[in-house]
């Protein structure tokens, strides 16, 4: 298993466009040790590979539905900002179909 | 050899909702581009869906119309790729658990039912428009995450004419129960069709081929028939049908070959973690089945037991649902319902198309119609007076009656003064009475044209036949 430090973590904030603290990457660090070495334990127990996997560890359904009431989109400009290219207010790609 | 032609088809629908699928952002339609995007939409980390319950209700409406099942677990799943169209990285489906299956719908084939049946029902949300443009393409975010319905069929399809009513139907259903405009011209109706071949009585499928970009009915039922006389040529020449993704060219009229199909896309499906499963009460259930706006089945029958509508006229008052409703709220005012009938179909159409707008954009209120249907009925109005009415109530919008005395559009009804005017015209032509009792009619017609030429057509005809017949047996 990879080990997670504190160069894996920044290089897979980096990515997800943002940053932290140096306390939040010790404190996450911490964090992870521990479910690494949950992984590891659980690694131990036999025939785990044969069992369904789970999205939720318990049942946790709600009942909640959103209504439909729309709210303030982002500005245009915002939404654009990270984009390397514009034109006529759209993301500008190089050509993805044939 | 005979072939068989089998047919499947997938719809997607985009919903006529005021907000996203999982996302707050607005959806108004032809908006400056990437002006309704929230950050959910272009996938910032941090940012969690949740379920519109609008498209929740819409999509039980329609697994309801289809008879479907509808499961009472709403359950997300995560269908991976990249591309730009999907900032994510994936697309919010519900592969595993659709909320609607094992559904139904009739088609009309020359007065016999044919079920076909509807495997299943699923929400998932639409991806990003993308412009392609000869060396680059523009991508607006606007319609990443419209909440979509999509309805599978099975191949029960057997023709380009049977796809076609399938579509209509499906069609009629989302835009009856006011799910979806169902354009298939702007695209908020998708359709994808799958074509095979086989030898008649085989069980076997053959290769199919799926069909996409088809803007509008009539092209699918083109592009099945086309598609089905190609393969069947193919394998008559000894060749074989290559899977394949064609596009229908509606200037040839034709499929060409877009790309040509390996294996399955491995999507690496898996439950989308950020939205728990959703519990649905029957009672959230029913409650959207029974504020479901009409549907066209229903619709239909109304109109012909209700308003004693004759079947055609009924039909084409109910292929535009909004039409329709605009004849439902002027019936209210009126009890001549097949003039009113007549009078939209032939008026109020022709205004539309000539004008080229829609019944939503026509500023007439409905009873005002109703009320130049009645004064026209009564003939206390001719046909031009009517018309003239018409034209300027389209532009007022006021009320008919008082139009009417604005205009001044009124006929001579008094019977004394048409009796005065037969008078003249019978002094006029002497021989007229002795021809009326000898039999000739057509005096009586002669007599009615020279009053209605005297007054400009202003006399109220049902009156001044009355009389013109009395004076005339005199």
């Amino acid at each position: 298993m990879k080990k997670v430090n504190k160069d894996v973590l920044k290089d897979a904030a980096n990515r997800l466009y943002f940053d932290m603290t140096d306390d939040q990457y010790e404190t996450l660090l911490e964090e992870f040790d521990t479910i690494q070495s949950e992984f590891e334990l659980m690694g131990q127990i036999v025939g785990v590979d044969e069992a369904t996997p789970m999205t939720f560890p318990f049942d946790v359904s709600i009942d909640y539905l959103r209504d439909d009431v729309p709210e303030e989109p982002l500005k245009a400009e915002d939404v654009l900002k990270n984009a390397g290219n514009v034109k006529d207010g759209q993301i500008k790609l190089p050509k993805v179909v044939g | 050899m005979n072939f068989e032609t089998i047919v499947g088809i997938e719809i997607h629908v985009e919903m006529k909702t005021k907000s996203k699928m999982f996302s707050l952002a607005p959806i108004t339609f032809g908006d400056k581009p990437n002006t309704e995007v929230a950050l959910l939409d272009m996938a910032f980390p941090g940012t969690m869906p949740r379920v519109n319950k609008e498209a929740v209700k819409n999509a039980i409406r329609v697994s309801n119309a289809l008879h479907m099942t509808i499961d009472h677990e709403l359950w997300f799943d995560r269908k991976n790729y990249f591309y730009s169209d999907l900032p994510k990285g994936y697309q919010i489906t519900q592969q595993a658990r659709p909320i609607g299956s094992e559904g139904y719908l009739e088609i009309d084939l020359d007065g016999e039912k044919k079920r076909i049946h509807v495997e299943r029902l699923h929400m998932e949300e639409d991806t990003c428009m993308q412009h392609h443009f000869s060396d680059y393409t523009l991508l607006d975010y606007n319609r990443a995450g419209i909440p979509l319905i999509e309805i599978v069929s099975k191949p029960e399809i057997r023709s380009g004419l049977e796809a076609r009513k399938y579509v209509e139907k499906i069609r009629e259903i989302v835009t009856y129960s006011n799910v979806s405009d169902g354009k298939m011209e702007e695209g908020s109706l998708r359709c994808d069709v799958n074509v095979s071949i086989r030898p008649y009585g085989s069980e076997k499928f053959g290769t199919k081929v799926e069909v996409k970009n088809l803007n509008s009915i009539a092209n699918v039922e083109k592009a099945i028939d086309f598609e089905a006389k190609r393969q069947s040529e193919l394998l008559l020449m000894g060749k074989e049908v290559e899977q394949e993704t064609r596009r229908f060219d509606e200037a040839k009229k034709e499929t060409v070959l877009m790309r040509k199909k390996t294996d399955a896309a491995d999507y690496k499906y898996f439950t989308e973690p950020n939205i728990p499963p959703i519990k649905l009460s029957e009672e959230f259930i029913q409650n959207a089945i029974d504020t479901c706006p009409e549907l066209y089945d229903h619709k239909l029958e109304r109109f012909l037991t209700d308003y004693k509508l004759n079947s055609i006229d009924a039909k084409i008052i109910l292929s535009d649902v909004e039409f329709a409703n605009y004849y439902d709220e002027a019936a209210k005012f009126t009890k001549l319902y097949q003039a009113l009938a007549n009078y939209m179909i032939s008026e109020v159409n022709g205004y539309l198309n000539k004008n080229d707008i829609s019944i939503l954009e026509f500023k007439v209120e409905p009873k005002f119609v109703a009320e130049l249907v009645e004064l026209v009925q009564s003939k206390q109005i001719n046909s031009s007076q009517g018309k003239e009415i018409f034209a300027k109530m389209v532009k007022e919008n006021k009320s008919p009656l008082k139009l009417q005395k604005e205009l001044g559009a009124t006929l001579i009804s008094d019977e004394e003064t048409i009796r005065k005017l037969v008078l003249e015209v019978l002094a006029q032509n002497v021989t007229l009475r002795d021809d009326y009792k000898a039999g000739k009619t057509r005096a009586q017609g002669f007599v009615m044209g020279q009053i209605m030429k005297k007054t400009g057509g202003k006399v109220n005809p049902g009156i001044a036949n009355k009389v013109i017949v009395e004076e005339l047996k005199k």
